[in-house]
């Protein structure tokens, strides 16, 4: 048993509930001194009345209010997982009848590129015969556009222009509003944080 | 996650998580599991029903408009709490209220300013809430509280009202984990002496 009295960090361990070999000598002390035993029972009675604070509660309209200030956002993530569950049908049979009917596309879908892998010539041919047709509905389809845009020599340079070219050109455009999209939505995150 | 998870015995992990996935129900059980805690802890630091229920839904608006940004291997609640005492800390200190003594300011120079300082705990008790937290400030206890340094007296809550270890407050807060074992010390000693005259 220790000949001194209990020190302050002392009476703190044993109001935390600490046990082990440092503590066995304090307790042992606390039998043999009232005065200590005596400081500890008035520590633990302070610390039992700030137990025994209730808690308080804000007014009804508290979580309303805190909600209306809130911004619930639904990542892309989930939402797109969330539109592919809606679209499973709930019905056993139906999920059947699309399960073999999506088998069946596929398969055709395989076969249809196994026998163009065979066949590159025809590929070649029936890949040209695409692209230019392509061009030819886009062209006709944006020539106002490309013609406000750019100029009537632009349209013509298009229209005569291999479809490399083309392609080029038109992902030179995409890259151009991609770049465009992204500076401003940095611009916009950056006076949104200074905002706030 | 399944989607029919019942919120209201959820681990608060899971719960955070269908908040990310943008679940309004879940915002909702995150705010009502910690109302009272947050506004509790924030009202006994600023003292004033109306201002902490303001500070409180700064402090969970804060927190559910930044739940992406929310780190699971820290506890959401150590985090509300670490977010709620901040904007309490700030408001005291914004207002240069850290003299929130129910008795007055003790910077006071005359009598007269001391009770023009002092808290009259009595007044504008409009609902029953007020009567009751005028009924709690009145209390020996919550006087002594009161008078605590903000720094002391947010420690000495989380420990002995919210039950957390001395780790989980150094970390809600931000301090050494010996500051804090000294911060609840120093308030225990400071508790023991201004209720002393009880026993008498």
């Amino acid at each position: 048993m220790q000949h001194r009295h209990l020190l302050p960090d002392e009476i703190d361990q044993l109001l935390d509930g600490e046990s082990g070999v440092d503590v066995a000598p304090l307790l042992a002390h606390l039998e043999a001194c009232p005065d200590c035993a005596q400081k500890l029972a008035d520590a633990r009675l302070v610390c039992e009345s700030i137990e025994q604070l209730q808690h308080f509660a804000p007014s009804p309209r508290f979580t309303a209010s805190v909600m209306a200030q809130v911004q619930v956002v639904e990542p892309w993530h989930v939402a797109l997982t969330n539109t592919a569950h809606r679209l499973v049908p709930a019905s056993r049979r139906v999920r059947a009848v699309m399960f073999a009917s999506g088998s069946l596309l596929a398969i055709g879908l395989s076969a249809g590129v196994v026998w163009l892998l065979t066949r590159p010539d025809m590929a070649l041919y029936a890949a040209g015969l695409a692209a230019g047709r392509a061009r030819r509905v886009l062209l006709d389809a944006t020539g106002t556009v490309i013609t406000d845009a750019f100029g009537q020599p632009a349209l013509d340079a298009l229209r005569s222009g291999s479809v490399s070219r083309v392609a080029l050109g038109g992902a030179l455009v995409l890259t151009a509003v991609g770049l465009a999209t992204v500076s401003l939505r940095a611009a916009a995150t950056s006076a949104r944080r200074a905002r706030e | 996650m399944p989607a029919f998870l019942d919120l209201t015995n959820a681990p608060d992990a899971d719960v955070v998580t269908l908040a990310q996935q943008g679940r309004e129900d879940a915002f909702r059980e995150l705010v009502r599991r910690y109302e009272r805690p947050v506004f509790t802890l924030i009202f006994r630091m600023v003292r004033d029903t109306a201002t902490a229920e303001d500070l409180s839904q700064d402090a969970f608006i804060k927190v559910l408009n930044n739940i992406d940004k929310y780190r699971p291997e820290f506890k959401f609640s150590s985090w509300l709490f670490k977010i709620a005492n901040n904007i309490a800390i700030d408001f005291l200190r914004r207002r240069q209220l850290n003299t929130i003594s129910i008795d007055g300011s003790p910077h006071a120079a005359t009598a007269a300013e001391a009770e023009a300082s002092a808290f009259d705990i009595d007044a504008g008790g409009e609902n029953a809430l007020d009567a009751m937290a005028a009924k709690e400030l009145g209390s020996a206890i919550e006087r002594a509280i009161g008078a605590l340094r903000p720094e002391y007296r947010a420690c000495i809550m989380l420990r002995h009202v919210e039950g957390r270890s001395y780790e989980e407050i150094a970390a809600t807060l931000d301090l050494p984990l010996g500051t804090v074992k000294t911060y609840i010390h120093r308030a225990r000693s400071q508790l023991r002496e201004a209720l002393e005259h009880l026993r008498e």
